[in-house]
């Protein structure tokens, strides 16, 4: 079986979730000895196995007006800067684009592509890849898959969904035989606000890997001397990741225990806003700011702190956790999220109720034992999610999508 | 001859509320929820009652005026007693009813359906006398068989029964512990010369407690014919059946619609239809047949689950947390002699808050598998453990206090003694004397302690001229 794939990200760029999950079930796949064509929109550095195509000898310099910090998810109008060629002199012509034109220019050469190859099945991973996937079954009128790891509901917390992103989505899940999900909180996105009906819709969570982390010199150990509690946030600061919550929370903490400090991993745009809320909350001395974190740092980070919340609005599904986990920090995480489906062994709250986040926080760091046993029980549950079930559930879409097209 | 012993336990826990931390020191009500969920009590017992006390009592009722050698047992927790008379009186009634036929017999239990016996002997004693007291002064009888809560049973708990005048006490027939052996037989708990054991036949128990509605069953639907006739085939191999359970299968369990209370109706004739089987008290079975073996049991035995131990309850670290910390205040809570500090601690060592922090199965996705009216084991642990901290505060302030009066009593003491004093009798606050005249921070009964002594000395002059 061979599958034509597009995605948006792959590693080793450093890159989020999409990056993240796309490299995990393509190993798996090929593991499993499907044939993997991955498409990607640009000239990368890549990592695994996979034959890869790029579709343009262009490359991606820098986004723009987007944050880069963990998740690259773009609004429509956000630019891009890309290279469409070289002068005499050997220097690059740069160019910007909106994203919306570049996922039609990726759908475009995704048509070329699948006119060239020999292929099952299409496969496309998040919205940037959708008009690919579409555009290569119109050509090849092969059955296509459309993975969804985000919607424009999750970026915009539910208010000002941005139309034009909405509208291919919507018009390209109508397309597809099936739609995939990665948890059932985006299943019931999918269906809800884009009324895509529920049976094309499956569910399919995302795996995790199970490392052996290193024990890393602390940080923070002057705060920890002290005896002081590390509550720690590690994400985007935007609308969508629910940091103006977590702050509210940490008021009402702090009124109950002033030993409890709050630490800010990331940037993004709402993080002036945060920085004023702190200030107006009177929290200056127990919520402090680390930029963004990456590898090592972050990690020393997920290892230093008590607690990990991640208090998203909106959270398809959420790999933090699971990260912090390994790390042998617990969560609280919201209810709005994909990964509170499959943990059971975290503290799970809506993301509205900013009394009971706070008595979570304040219960986990009061009674030791509740927070060791989420750790010892989630890591045993971690070891079941792996890419392999992904992979096999992936698998058996394909084949089930196969049997109703004659060779 | 083959003799049916049928027991039904009667059980309803006071649920936790959703108890912050903000609320400890400030809210001294932990049961009082009164949301549309499952945490308000008062709810649960009148949705309860509607499935299941009351029809149910009704179908007993007319089953025991129909037939004569109609017998069987019941047993209540306390904590449901309390509730059925603050929330539905007329359930309370209605099984004052049975009782008043003389042929119900009402076993004994722990007070608060707890598992006390396994962490304080003295304290489970309390209970059980606690319970025995209520059961005179509702039904007019006194309890002779003892049943334990979830049927937990060992060998030092039949031996308890045995010194404290009970003539039968029940258990699990499991076959770790009968061996090729039938639960059908009386038995002699190991270490005992008098105590008889009923076995729970758990086949036939559970083909009622949580087969019955199964419609994967082989067996569904179960006709009473059908199921008499599993009984009767005890016949030749056996002397009592021993039918234990919930008395929420009827109606609560397994749900109307799944033909429970028709079976119930007519199981009685179906059985009795069969020359030589009839019904009988735990008393009158306990008195009916002599003993065919030793029971030995040396480590718990309940009737939870495929591992018939206690790990639904003890299983996981919090558990064993909150449940050490409950039992770790006995000394201070008895010693404050407050009836609502202890009630509330006692109504703390109900099972259920315990079991609802069970994380057995969980890993599994089968969350379903464990009936909680919590979102999640933690939060379970979380809304127990605030709402004991609330009472560990209590309990040191009560003590605190009670320490202050004996003091002061002392000090006046003091002061009728030495007459010629002419210093006005004032009582500064503690917590002024503690901050003010104590520099090094010590434990609190310590400084306490000098305060009061500095007090002393500062109000007496004898003493304070001798410093």
């Amino acid at each position: 079986m061979r599958v034509l794939t597009f995605g948006w990200e792959f590693p080793p760029q450093k890159n989020g979730g999409l990056g993240v999950a796309c490299f995990g079930l393509t190993r798996e796949l090929l593991h499993n000895g499907v044939e993997v064509i991955f498409v990607l929109p640009k000239n990368q550095e890549t990592a695994g196995d996979a034959r890869f195509l790029f579709a343009d000898d262009e490359r991606l310099v820098k986004v723009l007006r987007a944050d880069v910090s963990l998740k690259p998810y773009l609004q429509s109008d956000s630019t891009v800067d890309v290279i469409v060629g070289y002068d005499s002199q050997g220097r690059p012509i740069i160019r910007s684009r909106t994203i919306i034109e570049e996922a039609h220019r990726f759908a475009h050469q995704a048509s070329l592509i699948a006119q060239k190859e020999e292929f099952d099945v299409i496969h496309a991973h998040d919205w940037t890849s959708y008009l690919a996937g579409v555009a290569a079954k119109i050509v090849s009128g092969k059955p296509l898959i459309l993975h969804v790891h985000a919607t424009s509901f999750d970026q915009a917390a539910g208010n000002d969904v941005d139309p034009s992103i909405f509208k291919i989505e919507q018009e390209s899940f109508a397309m597809a035989d099936k739609v995939v999900t990665v948890s059932e909180y985006t299943k019931n996105i999918v269906v809800n606000k884009h009324h895509t009906p529920a049976e094309k819709v499956e569910v399919v969570y995302n795996g995790c890997e199970m490392e052996e982390t290193a024990t890393l010199p602390p940080t923070l150990a002057e705060l920890k001397r002290q005896g002081k509690k590390i509550v720690l946030y590690h994400g985007r600061i935007s609308i969508q990741k629910g940091v103006d919550h977590f702050v509210r929370a940490a008021r009402r903490v702090v009124d109950v225990d002033s030993n409890v400090i709050f630490i800010i991993s990331g940037s993004g745009d709402m993080l002036t806003q945060i920085i004023e809320q702190v200030g107006a909350a009177g929290l200056s001395d127990n919520v402090k700011f680390a930029g963004a974190l990456w590898d090592e740092e972050r990690d020393r980070m997920y290892q230093s702190a008590d607690l990990m919340v991640m208090p998203s609005v909106s959270e398809p599904f959420g790999l933090v956790p699971l990260e912090a986990l390994q790390h042998g920090t617990p969560s609280v995480v919201t209810k709005q999220s994909g990964v509170s489906e499959v943990l059971t062994h975290a503290l799970k709250v809506d993301f509205w109720d900013v009394d009971e986040m706070a008595n979570q926080i304040l219960s986990c760091l009061r009674y030791p034992v509740v927070a060791q046993q989420m750790v010892n029980e989630g890591r045993e549950q971690m070891r079941g999610m792996s890419w392999q079930v992904a992979a096999r559930k992936i698998q058996c879409l394909y084949r089930s999508l196969l049997q109703y097209v004659t060779p | 001859m083959l003799t049916v012993c049928p027991y039904f336990h009667v059980h309803q826990p006071y649920r936790v509320k959703k108890y912050r931390v903000f609320d400890i020191g400030n809210d001294t009500e932990y049961f009082n929820d009164s949301s549309e969920t499952d945490l308000n009590n008062r709810r649960i017992i009148e949705k309860v009652a509607n499935k299941s006390y009351r029809p149910t009592n009704k179908i007993l009722k007319e089953l025991l005026d129909k037939h004569p050698e109609f017998h069987f047992n019941l047993s209540f927790s306390g904590t449901a007693l309390d509730q059925f008379e603050a929330y539905a009186p007329d359930v309370l009634e209605s099984f004052q009813e049975l009782v008043a036929t003389g042929r119900v017999e009402i076993l004994a239990d722990t007070y608060h359906h707890s598992l006390a016996f396994f962490y304080s002997v003295p304290e489970f004693k309390r209970q059980v006398k606690k319970h025995e007291r209520r059961i005179k002064q509702l039904f007019g009888v006194k309890p002779r068989v003892f049943r334990n809560t979830e049927l937990s049973y060992r060998n030092d708990l039949a031996k308890w029964c045995e010194d404290n005048g009970y003539i039968g006490i029940m258990a699990e027939g499991w076959d770790k512990y009968l061996g090729w052996r039938s639960p059908n037989y009386v038995y002699r708990p190991a270490g005992c010369s008098k105590i008889k054991v009923l076995l729970k036949n758990y086949k036939l128990s559970d083909d009622i407690a949580f087969r019955f509605g199964n419609k994967e069953w082989v067996d569904y639907p179960l006709s009473a014919d059908t199921y008499a006739s599993w009984i009767h085939a005890h016949h030749g191999d056996g002397e009592t059946v021993n039918l234990f359970m919930d008395y929420e299968s009827f109606g609560e369990h397994q749900w109307e619609d799944t033909g429970i209370f028709e079976f119930l109706k007519v199981l009685p004739e179906m059985v009795m239809r069969h020359p030589d089987t009839s019904f009988k008290t735990a008393s009158q079975t306990v008195e009916s047949y002599d003993v065919a073996g030793e029971y030995d049991v040396p480590d718990v035995l309940t009737w939870a689950d495929t591992d018939r131990d206690l790990t639904a309850w003890t299983g996981n670290d919090i558990q064993r947390d909150a449940i050490a910390a409950t039992y770790k205040m006995e000394k201070d809570v008895m010693k404050t002699r407050k009836r609502d500090i202890i009630e509330n601690w006692r109504k703390l060592q109900t099972s259920d808050h315990f079991y609802y922090m069970c994380t057995k199965w969980s890993n599994d996705g089968d969350v379903h598998a464990y009936f909680s009216p919590y979102q999640s084991p933690y939060e379970a642990y979380i809304a127990f453990m605030n709402a004991l901290s609330d009472l560990q505060l209590r309990v040191s302030h009560c003590l605190a206090q009670r320490e202050q009066q004996e003091l002061e009593n002392q000090q006046s003491e003091v002061d009728t003694e030495e007459p010629q004093t002419d210093h006005p009798k004032v009582t500064p606050a503690p917590e002024e004397t503690t901050t003010q005249k104590t520099p090094e921070p010590k434990s609190p009964a310590e400084d306490r302690k000098i305060s009061w002594w500095n007090k002393l000395i500062n109000k007496t002059p004898f003493f304070k001229s001798s410093v």
